[in-house]
C-alpha cells in the first residue's frame, strides 16, 4: 500500500509538472500585452505615455526576465529548420530550478513571491472548500439514502419525487446564479436580511470568530448546492440498483430491517459511484470558488487565479495550474485508494 | 440544543457588527473598490486605486481641485512661474510651503524634490513608467539661499508642463538616502543611464535599500507628508487609512481644498461583485459606492426603501466612448464612405440603452463642458440611414443584389463589408456593435463583430486587422495633445486609425505647443472641424460617473474626474463628526 501510494504521488507530481511546464512555455510564447498591461492603462490620452518608450519596455522585460530565451532550444527563425542551444540561461530553466527549491516565482503585478500569496489565499479557500466538501458528502449520503427509499420511504414517496426534481433542477443552475440567489435571500433588507453582504473589514485588528463563520455560511452553502446533485443523484441510482439485487432480497427475507438493509448491505456496494464523483469533487469545488470568492468578496485561490489570468500575470497563473493539477491528481489517487478500501475485490495495480 | 448554538452564533456576529457601526460611524468612511491597489510604491502606481491611496499618504506639488476643476498648489506655495529658454527649453520655478513638514517635524525641502525626481530616474528600480513619463525634466536647480525654492528645467515647450511637473508624490530623502548619495548625480546623468541594474556601487546600494524596504507593500517604511497613514492592509480584502493627529496642513488658515482631510479613518473595502456591494450599501456595511453601472444605479434609485437612506449622483466624466475607422483599408479610404458609415451609429439611443440617458453627447474629442475649447458650431453625430445611402452613392458605391460595390473599378470590385473589433469584456461595446450591425444589415452592408480579448485587441489594432473599432478613451479637461491618437508619429502604435494629413499633424503640434488661450481656442476649433469632416473617428458620448452614498455623508464633491469623488473632504451629518472649520 505504501509503495502504491508513493508511486501514485510520484505520478501525480510528474503529471502536474508536465501540465505546468506546457502552460509555462505556451504562456511565454504566446505572451502578448504583459508590457502594455504594466506600462499603460491602454485607454489614456497621454502626452508622454510610457507604452511608446522602447527603452521602458526593454527595461521592464529585463526586470521581469522576459528578455531571456524561453526554453533550452529555440528555432533561429520561423522559416528556418535550424535550432539554437541556449544552455541553462533560459526562462524555463530558472523557473524549474526555483520550483525544485520550493519557489514558485514572483508576480509580475506586485513583485511579490507567489508562494506566500498562494498560502494566504489558501487560508480562505481551504476552510471554504473543505467545509463544503465535508458538508456536501454528508448531505449527499443522507439524500441518497432518502431518495433510494430510506427508513421513512413509505411516507416520503411524493416527497422523494419532489426532492429528485429539486436536485435535478439545481444541477442546471450556474454557480453564480446560486450565489446571487442566496445573497438576495439572506443579505437583502427586502428579504431575510440575516447574513452580512460584507462584514470582515469592520474589525481590522482581528476577525471575530462569529463574524467569520457568518461570512462563510453563504459561500459554503453555494458550493454545497452546486456539487450536491452530482454526488447525491448517482448514489441514489446506485442504491436503487443494489436494492434490486438478489442478496438484498435474501436479507429482506431473513428479516433484516429496512434501515439496516440500506446502510449495512446496499450502501457499501453502492459507494463506488460516489467515490468516482468524489474524485472530481475537489476540482469542481476549486472551479466553484472562482465565482463564489468573487461574489462574496473572499480573497481566496480562485479569485487570485482569475484576476491573475485577466491581468496576464503568467507566473501566478502557472503556479495556479500546478496547484490545480496537483489537487486533481491527488483527488484521483485518493479515489483509487478509497475504492480499494470500499471494495476488497479491487487490487491496487503498481 | 443545536438551534441554541446557531442563534448564539448569529447573535455574536450581528452584535459585533452593529456595535462597530454605532461607535465608529461618525469617524469612518467606508468606500468600495472593485480591485486591490496591488502596489503602493510611488514609483509604480499600477492602477487608479493605487493613485488614490498614494494621494492620501503623500503630497504632490500641485493637486487637482475637483471643486473647481483646476490644478492648485498643494506642497507648492503657489503655481510655478514659467520661463521659456530659447525655443527648446522651459524653466518652471517652484517655492515649497513653509509649513510643510514630514512626520518627524523636519521641513519638506527642495532637496527632497530633487531626491524624488532622481529616484524616478534611478536605474534598477521598478520605475519604467515613471521614468518615461518624467523624462522631459532634465535638471533641477536648487537655490542655495532659499532651501524651499527650486527650478525644473524641461526639454521642450508645452503649456502642459505646469501640470505635469507638479504631479508626482514627493518623497523624503533621509529615509532612503540618509548619506545623500544621489546628490552626486545630476538628473540628466541618471536619465541617460540605461534602465538596467547599475554597476555603480552607490546606486546599487540605494536600489538594495529600496528593495529591502519594499514600499510597494510597506508604505509605512517610506512615509509621506500626506494627511493619512496606512493602518491595515489585507490584500484583496480592505485597506484602512487613519488620519495623522497632527498634520502640517492643519496649521494653514484657510485650509486649501486639496489639503482638507476630514474623516478620521478611510476604509476601502475590496468588493469585486457589484450586487454584493449594492447590498452592503443597503445594509449599512458600506458608505460610498462609486462607478456604478446603469442597471445597478437604476435599481437602487427606484427602490422605495433605499430612496430615503441613500444619495445618488451622476455626472458626465471625461471618458469618451468612440468608434474609429481603419483609414488604410481600401474601402474606407474615402472620407465620404466614413461619413456615411458614421451615420449608422445612433448615439442618442445608445446613450439611453447603455447609460439610462446619463452622460453627454459630443461632436468632438473635446468635452462639451469646456466652453472655451469645444467647437459648439459642429453638429452632433446622428443616426441617419438615408444620408448614409446618399453619401455612399456620392462616394461611388452602388447597391446590387449581392451588396454594395464600387460603381467603377478597374480590378475585381471589393464589396463594402465591415469587420468591427472591440473589447470582449464590456457589454457597452457589444451593444454599440449590435446596434451598428443591425443598422448596416438593414442597408445591405454585412458586418462581422469581433469581440476580442484586451491585449490581443491592441495587437490586432496595431496590425490594422479591423475596419472599425470601438473603445473608451480616458482624457482630462487639460489634455489637448492628440499626438497619441491622430498624429502620423503615433502610427501604428497608438494611432490605430492610421489617419494623418500634413495639416492635422501641424495642427496637433501647434495645439500642444500653444499656451495662449485665444490661439489655442482657434487651433482647437479648426482641428475639431477637420476631424469631423474627415471622420477618422466618431465620438459617441462621454460616459457618466455614477455614485450612491449614505445620505448622511456629505461634502464628497462628486465629479467627472477620477475617481468621481473626493473622499478626504467627506463629513458625516451627525453629532460627533469633525466640523469643517476645525480642519
Amino acid at each position: 500500500m505504501r509503495r502504491w501510494l508513493l508511486l501514485q504521488l510520484g505520478r501525480a507530481g510528474l503529471a502536474a509538472w508536465a501540465t505546468a511546464s506546457l502552460v509555462f512555455i505556451l504562456s511565454r510564447l504566446l505572451a502578448v500585452g504583459t508590457e502594455d498591461a504594466m506600462l499603460s492603462s491602454g485607454n489614456d490620452l497621454q502626452v508622454r505615455t510610457a507604452s511608446t518608450s522602447a527603452v521602458a519596455r526593454q527595461a521592464l522585460r529585463q526586470r521581469l526576465g522576459l528578455d531571456e530565451p524561453v526554453f533550452y532550444v529555440t528555432r533561429i527563425s520561423r522559416n528556418s529548420a535550424s535550432w539554437r542551444w541556449h544552455g541553462t540561461h533560459n526562462q524555463y530553466h530558472h523557473w524549474l530550478a526555483g520550483l525544485l527549491h520550493g519557489q514558485l516565482g514572483w508576480s509580475y503585478r506586485d513583485g511579490q513571491p507567489i508562494g506566500p500569496k498562494l498560502r494566504t489565499a489558501l487560508v480562505y479557500t481551504l476552510p471554504l472548500a473543505g467545509l463544503a466538501a465535508v458538508a456536501a458528502t454528508l448531505v449527499a449520503l443522507a439524500l441518497g439514502l432518502v431518495l433510494a427509499g430510506g427508513p421513512l420511504a413509505a411516507s416520503l414517496t411524493s416527497g422523494r419525487a419532489a426532492l429528485h426534481l429539486v436536485l435535478s433542477s439545481l444541477q442546471g443552475i450556474p454557480v453564480f446564479m446560486l450565489a446571487l440567489g442566496l445573497l438576495f435571500l439572506f443579505a437583502n433588507p427586502d428579504a431575510l436580511d440575516l447574513l452580512p453582504a460584507y462584514s470582515l473589514a469592520d474589525n481590522p485588528d482581528g476577525l471575530l470568530l462569529g463574524a467569520y463563520l457568518l461570512q462563510l455560511i453563504m459561500p459554503v452553502l453555494t458550493l454545497v448546492l452546486a456539487v450536491l446533485p452530482e454526488l447525491a443523484l448517482p448514489l441514489a441510482a446506485a442504491l436503487r440498483h443494489e436494492l434490486r439485487a438478489d442478496y438484498v432480497t435474501t436479507a429482506r427475507a431473513k428479516g433484516v430491517p429496512a434501515a439496516s438493509l440500506l446502510r449495512r448491505h446496499a450502501l457499501p456496494n453502492a459507494l463506488p459511484p460516489l467515490l468516482t464523483s468524489f474524485a472530481s469533487l475537489l476540482p469542481s469545488l476549486l472551479a466553484g470558488t472562482v465565482v463564489v470568492e468573487s461574489v462574496f468578496s473572499l480573497p481566496g485561490v480562485g479569485r487570485l487565479l482569475a484576476e491573475a489570468a485577466a491581468a496576464h500575470d503568467y507566473p501566478v497563473v502557472v503556479a495556479g495550474v500546478l496547484v490545480t493539477a496537483g489537487v486533481r491528481l491527488l483527488g484521483l489517487a485518493l479515489a483509487d485508494a478509497l475504492y480499494a478500501l470500499a471494495d476488497p475485490r479491487i487490487r491496487l495495480a503498481l | 440544543m443545536k438551534y441554541v448554538w446557531i442563534c448564539l452564533l448569529l447573535a455574536i456576529g450581528s452584535s459585533a457588527c452593529s456595535q462597530l457601526d454605532k461607535h465608529q460611524k461618525h469617524k469612518i468612511v467606508r468606500i468600495r473598490w472593485v480591485r486591490d491597489p496591488e502596489n503602493l510604491s510611488p514609483l509604480v502606481q499600477p492602477n487608479q486605486n493605487a493613485v488614490d491611496a498614494l494621494n492620501l499618504l503623500h503630497c504632490s506639488l500641485l493637486q487637482l481641485d475637483v471643486a473647481t476643476g483646476t490644478h492648485v498648489p498643494a506642497l507648492a506655495d503657489s503655481l510655478p512661474s514659467v520661463h521659456l529658454v530659447g525655443d527648446s527649453l522651459t524653466e518652471l520655478s517652484y517655492q515649497l510651503r513653509r509649513a510643510a513638514t514630514w512626520d518627524n517635524g523636519r521641513p519638506v525641502l527642495a532637496t527632497d524634490v530633487a531626491f524624488t525626481l532622481k529616484l524616478y530616474q534611478c536605474p534598477g528600480l521598478p520605475n519604467e513608467r515613471a521614468r518615461a513619463q518624467l523624462s522631459f525634466i532634465r535638471a533641477i536647480k536648487l537655490d542655495t539661499a532659499a532651501p524651499r525654492r527650486f527650478t525644473l528645467v524641461c526639454r521642450g515647450q508645452a503649456p502642459d508642463f505646469r501640470l505635469e511637473t507638479g504631479d508626482f508624490p514627493v518623497l523624503p530623502e533621509t529615509t532612503l538616502d540618509a548619506k545623500h548619495t544621489l546628490r552626486r548625480y545630476s538628473l540628466a546623468q541618471l536619465a541617460n543611464l540605461p534602465g538596467l541594474p547599475s554597476r555603480d556601487t552607490a546606486l546599487s546600494a540605494l536600489v538594495s535599500r529600496y528593495q529591502h524596504a519594499d514600499p510597494s507593500h510597506h508604505p509605512e517604511r517610506l512615509p509621506g507628508c500626506g494627511a493619512y497613514r496606512l493602518r491595515a492592509w489585507e490584500i484583496d480584502r480592505f485597506l484602512t487609512f487613519v488620519r495623522k493627529p497632527h498634520w502640517w496642513a492643519d496649521t494653514l488658515r484657510p485650509t486649501p481644498f486639496v489639503l482638507q482631510a476630514r474623516p478620521r479613518q478611510l476604509t476601502y473595502l475590496i468588493i469585486p461583485d457589484e450586487t454584493s456591494a449594492a447590498l452592503a450599501l443597503r445594509r449599512h456595511e458600506l458608505d460610498v459606492l462609486p462607478q456604478l453601472t446603469a442597471r445597478a444605479f437604476k435599481h437602487l434609485r427606484e427602490d422605495d426603501s433605499t430612496k430615503q437612506e441613500l444619495s445618488f449622483y451622476s455626472l458626465a466624466s471625461y471618458e469618451l466612448l468612440m468608434a474609429g475607422f481603419n483609414t488604410r483599408q481600401p474601402i474606407l479610404r474615402d472620407s465620404l464612405t466614413r461619413q456615411a458609415l458614421a451615420r449608422l451609429f445612433d448615439p442618442a439611443k445608445l446613450l439611453q440603452a447603455t447609460q439610462l440617458g446619463q452622460g453627454l453627447r459630443t461632436a468632438s474629442l473635446v468635452h462639451p463642458g469646456n466652453r472655451r475649447y469645444y467647437n459648439d458650431s459642429l453638429a452632433l453625430p446622428i443616426y441617419d440611414p438615408r444620408q448614409t445611402v446618399s453619401l455612399l452613392k456620392q462616394a461611388g458605391w452602388q447597391r446590387q443584389a449581392t451588396g454594395w460595390v464600387p460603381a467603377k473599378s478597374k480590378h475585381t470590385p471589393q464589396p463594402l463589408k465591415i469587420r468591427m473589433r472591440y473589447r470582449a469584456d464590456d457589454a457597452v461595446f457589444a451593444t454599440v456593435g449590435l446596434q451598428f450591425k443591425s443598422a448596416a444589415t438593414a442597408l445591405g452592408i454585412p458586418v462581422e463583430l469581433l469581440p476580442t480579448e484586451a491585449s490581443s485587441l491592441t495587437t490586432a489594432l496595431q496590425e490594422g486587422d479591423f475596419d472599425i473599432y470601438v473603445r473608451k478613451l480616458s482624457s482630462t479637461p487639460f489634455a489637448f495633445d492628440f499626438t497619441m491618437l491622430l498624429h502620423s508619429r503615433a502610427i501604428p502604435k497608438s494611432n490605430f486609425t492610421k489617419f494623418s494629413t500634413r495639416t492635422t499633424d501641424r495642427l496637433i503640434d501647434a495645439i500642444a505647443a500653444t499656451g495662449a488661450p485665444a490661439q489655442k481656442r482657434k487651433l482647437l476649433r479648426r482641428f475639431q472641424t477637420i476631424i469631423q469632416q474627415q471622420t477618422p473617428l466618431v465620438p459617441l458620448f462621454f460616459l457618466p460617473y455614477r455614485l450612491a452614498t449614505a445620505r448622511e455623508l456629505q461634502h464628497l464633491y462628486p465629479s467627472g474626474y477620477k475617481p468621481g469623488y473626493y473622499a478626504a473632504a467627506a463629513t458625516w451629518n451627525i453629532a460627533g463628526s469633525i466640523p469643517a472649520a476645525a480642519q
